[in-house]
């Protein structure tokens, strides 16, 4: 009896659902491609599919803090806080943790102004947080000069890139570590059970003594840091920067969070979820471009900016 | 009578998973006739309505209008049909204007475009008619957002209306309609039953039934009991019928378990106390609070003490409620609470500063549906119990969850199911339960045992009096008078933002507040109304059933 | 119920506040027009004559098209991230068949309106149907129309029919350039779906979907339908898009998505649905290209340009949100309708 229950429950748990769906891929893709199957291969996908489960933290904080929240101004996020951190880094170890800083607090400047304008001019999260890509877009080309300069400092590559054990690179285990903090962030402290009280039900959260706009705005903070570090991440891997370099992760984040169950309306799901929805989307295009086929949106760089509106 | 009848459905059965809603019920109305449908919460009586009206497929039975075969999927059908439903919830786009609103999905057109004229031609004899529910104007250019509750009510019924209907399903239509509304209402069925159309009345309020109805069909347990004819009907043998239980007659004494209430559980035996010392210094004082509403409203509430807030429905209680608790607008005035100024400014400071809050709408106010029991239990204290104020202990959070379970008397399967899955009372006893590890000093409570039902709402009543037990000063707004009566130590009746009367120890009883809200307002009433004839001995908007099946 | 409502127009009498809230959102944006459109014609040399306006236009139609698309969908509910991506398929293909022949232009323009309105329908289906999150959803379609967009094109370029091109660069009557006549067309064509019973249907879906469904209002017909158009008249942004540039380009998708919301908050349709306009987003998106416009001619560098530009924007969608945001808009409940 229980266990046909648990037996149900679980093929109705779209973590579960999507964990199955990534694997069915994975199979299909290693019959199609060999290659797939190979750990060399199995750690690659993972490590791309690290960037995005890191920039989509924050967005699973938005999604589950509800009222129509989502930060589409991720992608921009992580893009400012890399170029940022590469030219304070410029390729040398000095003032590491300073240039972390910096980077951090930029884009966590983003995340108070996505905040503000949803809670105090009421402005639609959706078209808050798209018309901060523009502005974004504006100050990097504005700091640049539309050529970025420096580099990752070989620390934070090393960080990155850094093999551990059996070829796994430390981005994994860095990927492993904030996993741990933002699950226990919502699972085992008051702030995590706010944010889901807040995200089912703001009236009730309001009623029940919480303060519905400190927590929204924590999330759009906090989605903001989260997200600068995905781009130090990206940073470290890639070593050099480029004025788009996060702009795939704005939907693709969105499309994690989602499909690891985490609905739009707000108040339900969690970060595990968003783990394999970062794999899935991952394996997917990696299944599509061995195919050759869409090369759509995620995994391409467009060559042209997205900074434009028109 | 000796004509077929217009409406028949027989042998209606529909099932929930494992609940019964409806277990082979007939039914049988005339054109012409106003039917009333009556039952207790869960009787079936909504349920057998939404099979009429297509929201709700049967499981077995037949529905034929008129002599045909009816099979409605959908409201669409049931138009086509010519019945017209008052919905409970309201249908009504908020944005749109009343007169679009009327018309909507029936929209006039001439080649291809809306007929604005046609449109008006088909409502405005309607609105016109229902004008001095709108207080005298005729709205048609007003948007559904700008209007206030009974308004939007009135609304509803004309839309029903214009779609012409020879079956109106009036559900619970007069919950929300001050008593000016309700007669015009009135008026208007007297017309159509003249006109030969069947009216399907469903409300909680038997004078109602007497004042409009010609015959009522009672139901429970899912089928239906018995049709009588009102007129010969005494108000005693409805209630016998509805209860299955022969009745004892109406009793308004505090310590006298009325007659509807006797269903399950005993009432409130804890209170063998009557409100605390009266010498003892107020815990709660509120001198000329003004805000929303409010115009200068005084109370002064014991430690224990349980003091109601009476007298006609949005009269300020509400509002002075949320302007204690740091939720609503707040001019003037002051609170002390044991002696000292307090000011909330938001419902956090409030909860610091030792007020809660228990509203009755649950769904919207009192609790998080999809999260759950252990969450919602744990939300309003849940700081308190944080290491740091952040990191939190699964084992003392189940702890204090199990404890306040255990004190609220609330069942349940497991602490990490939804607080949806609960029924309607043990939800109430959550919004009420999640209070007790904040230890309040004063309780505020809105209508807290709206759409439980009476076994529920007796143990709810338990756990008011233990609050107040605890030394807690408890606040109790409520609709219902007979529960004033039941679980209140004093209680205040206001009107119009002030407290006008108080009304305490023998002089408690039901007729009492009934006269004391009416006799304020007597003289109000016949000035707005000129002298309309008072037909209801009920002035008063009962709150709606929730839910039903 | 009303405890975390603000008090704000709640005194003012009905009609009066019926009035005020209508009619707001059109005062906002027309503020902005007439702001922008004073400040161009002192900074921008040559706005006014006959050469500047035609080339204003030819900017502004294809920004407006689109979000007249993306309004539609809006308005009944919905949102299309592959709005973007649809222009750029109907557009590819239509430029592919054209090959620069004028005898092939009904034929590529019939196609390329076809497509639009094939992948609405689809966006529709999957919405409507499935009950998939319409952003989720017509984010994955957009990926799938952008592929299918580069295999039909996979670059810039293809030969528009001169006829098309010549058509769009017309002026009639010294003052009025072609694409400011179909601005006006794109206009009484939205005034009269906006007249009709389905135009209603679609505010009464978007306003209150429930409602909508018991008041016998098709509620699931009325959003494929309002996909399907969106997608068909995205196709004719394609078409605009093609004549003003000369060439296609299967790059653009995810830009115009994100201008054609742009310009539809700034001209006052509510993003969840039931309130606004076509008339709204097609200011709006004429105020953005303005804006546009207006910090390349106000002197600002180079490189401060696109900064100033997205402040600009937030600037107008915060003032548009601000005008617009009624009491019960930040208080609601959880939920909703979806």
């Amino acid at each position: 009896m229980t266990t046909t229950l648990t037996a149900r429950r679980l093929t109705r748990d779209p973590v579960v659902i999507s964990g199955v769906v990534t694997l069915l891929l994975w199979v299909v893709a290693s019959l199609y491609s060999p290659a797939f199957a190979t750990w060399g291969h199995i750690v690659t996908t993972l490590t791309v599919a690290s960037f995005l489960g890191v920039i989509a933290i924050g967005q699973t904080l938005v999604i589950i803090a509800g009222g129509e929240g989502i930060d589409l101004s991720v992608g921009s996020a992580a893009t400012l806080s890399a170029i940022v951190a590469s030219r304070f880094m410029d390729g040398s170890d000095d003032g590491f943790l300073f240039a972390v800083l910096v980077a951090l607090g930029s884009a966590c400047v983003i995340g108070v102004v996505n905040g503000i304008g949803v809670l105090l001019f009421r402005v639609p999260p959706l078209v808050m947080t798209l018309g901060m890509i523009a502005v974004v877009a504006g100050f990097i080309r504005l700091y640049t000069g539309g050529r970025p300069e420096g580099s990752a400092a070989p620390l934070l590559n090393q960080l990155v890139t850094g093999d551990t054990v059996f070829g796994v690179p430390g981005v994994l285990w860095l990927w492993l570590a904030l996993s741990v903090v933002v699950i226990w962030l919502l699972r085992r402290t008051s702030f995590g059970w706010r944010l889901y009280a807040v995200g089912a039900n703001r009236t009730t959260a309001h009623l029940s003594g919480v303060n519905p706009s400190a927590v929204r705005f924590s999330a759009y903070v906090l989605s903001s840091l989260f997200a600068g570090v995905g781009g130090l991440l990206l940073l470290g891997y890639s070593q050099n920067v480029y004025t788009n370099l996060g702009a795939d992760y704005m939907l693709n984040s969105v499309a994690a969070v989602v499909i690891g169950g985490t609905a739009l309306i707000g108040g339900v799901g969690g970060y595990l979820g968003t783990i394999v929805g970062a794999v899935l989307l991952t394996v997917l295009s990696a299944l599509l471009r061995t195919m050759q086929i869409g090369g759509g949106e995620w995994g391409t760089h467009r060559a042209r900016s997205s900074s434009a509106w028109s | 009578m000796d004509s077929p009848p217009f409406l028949r459905m027989s042998g209606v059965r529909k099932r929930y998973g494992g609940v019964t809603a409806l277990d082979g019920a007939d039914f049988e109305a005339h054109a012409g006739t106003v039917h009333a449908v009556l039952g207790p919460n869960g009787s079936g009586k909504s349920t057998l309505l939404k099979v009429l009206t297509g929201v709700v497929g049967p499981d077995a039975g037949q529905v034929r209008l008129d002599g045909a075969p009816l099979r409605p999927r959908g409201p669409r059908d049931t138009l086509a049909a010519g019945i017209s439903s008052v919905y409970q919830e309201l249908s009504l786009v908020e944005d749109f204007t009343v007169l679009d609103n009327l018309v909507l999905g029936v929209e006039p057109s001439r080649f291809g475009l809306r007929d604005r004229r046609a449109a008006l031609a088909r409502s405005l004899p309607w609105l016109e008619r229902f004008a001095p529910a709108f207080g005298g104007r005729v709205p048609v250019r007003e948007r559904v957002s700008d209007l206030d509750p009974g308004e939007r009510q009135v609304v509803e019924v004309c839309k029903a209306l214009v779609r012409d209907p020879r079956v109106l399903v009036l559900d619970e239509a007069t919950a929300s309609l001050r008593r000016g509304q309700v007669e015009v209402l009135f008026e208007v069925v007297d017309e159509l039953r003249a006109r030969g159309v069947l009216v399907l009345f469903i409300t909680h309020r038997l004078a109602e039934i007497y004042a409009v109805c010609d015959r009522a069909t009672v139901m429970r347990n899912g089928t239906d009991v018995a049709t009588v004819t009102v007129a010969g009907t005494p108000e005693a043998e409805l209630l016998e019928l509805m209860s299955g239980r022969p009745s004892a007659g109406t009793s308004g004494s505090r310590r006298t378990a009325p007659v509807a209430e006797t269903d399950t559980a005993p009432t409130a035996p804890a209170r063998t106390d009557p409100g605390a010392d009266p010498a003892a210094p107020p815990r709660l004082e509120v001198r000329d609070l003004t805000g929303d509403r409010l115009h200068g409203v005084s109370l002064h509430v014991r430690a224990g003490e349980v003091l109601g807030l009476g007298g006609l429905q949005g009269q300020g209680q509400s509002e002075l409620m949320a302007a204690l608790f740091g939720a609503g607008r707040r001019t003037g005035g002051t609170v002390l609470l044991d002696g000292a100024p307090v000011r909330p400014r938001s419902p956090k400071q409030a909860v610091r500063a030792g007020f809660c809050y228990v509203p009755g709408n649950r769904g919207v106010q009192g609790l998080a549906l999809g999260r759950p029991i252990l969450e919602n239990l744990a939300l309003p204290s849940v700081g308190r119990r944080a290491l740091l104020g952040v990191g939190l202990s699964r084992r003392r959070e189940v702890a204090a969850a199990r404890a306040v379970a255990e004190r609220v008397n609330t069942r349940y399967g497991s602490l990490d199911d939804p607080v949806s899955t609960l029924s309607g009372g043990n939800q109430q006893k959550i919004v009420v339960g999640k209070w007790f590890p904040t230890e309040p000093a004063v309780v505020l409570m809105d209508d807290p045992a709206k759409g439980i039902d009476v076994g529920a709402k007796a143990e709810m009543f338990d756990v008011v009096a233990e609050l107040a037990a605890s030394g807690a000063a408890v606040l109790v707004g409520s609709s219902d008078d007979r529960e004033l009566v039941e679980v209140c130590d004093r209680v205040l009746v206001m009107f119009e933002g002030r407290v006008v009367d108080e009304v305490s120890g023998d002089r408690l009883t039901e007729d009492t507040l009934i006269a004391s809200a009416m006799h304020v307002t007597g003289a109000d009433v016949a000035a707005a109304h000129e002298g309309h004839p008072t037909r209801l001995p009920d002035p008063e908007p009962r709150h709606a059933e929730e839910g039903g099946a | 119920m009303n405890l975390l409502r603000g008090t704000g127009t709640r005194d003012l009498p009905g009609p009066v506040r019926s009035l005020l809230s209508v009619h707001m959102p059109a005062l906002a944006v027309g503020l902005l027009l007439l702001v922008t459109v004073t400040a161009s014609a002192i900074l921008q040399p040559g706005f006014f004559s006959p050469y500047g306006l035609s080339a204003s236009f030819a900017t502004f139609l294809p920004l407006a098209t689109i979000a007249a698309a993306q309004t539609i969908i809006v308005l009944g509910g919905g949102i299309d991230l592959s709005i973007g991506t649809i222009v750029t398929l109907s557009s590819a293909v239509s430029v592919v068949l054209m090959q620069g022949d004028d005898a092939r232009l009904p034929l590529a323009l019939a196609a390329g309106l076809a497509t639009g309105a094939a992948c609405g329908l689809f966006n529709g289906l999957v919405v409507a149907v499935l009950r998939l999150q319409p952003i989720v959803a017509t984010f994955a379609t957009s990926s799938v129309f952008g592929g299918v967009a580069l295999l039909v094109l996979p670059t810039p370029g293809g030969e528009v029919s001169p006829v098309l091109t010549g058509t769009y660069r017309m002026v009639l009557a010294m003052y009025v350039p072609i694409p400011a006549v179909l601005l006006v067309v794109l206009f009484l064509s939205w005034r009269l779906l906006r007249g009709s019973r389905y135009g209603q249907h679609l505010y009464a879906v978007g306003g209150n979907a429930e409602a909508a469904y018991t008041s016998s209002v098709p509620v699931s017909r009325v959003r494929v339908l309002s996909y399907t158009l969106g997608g068909a008249v995205a196709s004719l942004a394609g078409v605009a898009l093609l004549a003003d540039a000369g060439a296609g380009d299967p790059t653009l998708g995810t830009e115009l998505t994100l201008g054609s919301i742009a310009a539809l908050v700034i001209g006052g349709t509510r993003l969840r649905g039931g309130s606004g306009g076509v008339g709204g987003a097609l200011v709006g998106a004429v105020v953005l290209s303005l804006i546009q416009g207006l910090v390349f001619f106000a002197g600002v560098p180079t490189n401060a340009r696109e900064f100033v530009y997205g402040c600009v924007i937030i600037a107008a969608i915060a003032l548009a949100g601000l005008l617009t945001a009624r009491d019960g808009s930040a208080s609601g409940a959880s939920g909703g309708t979806r």
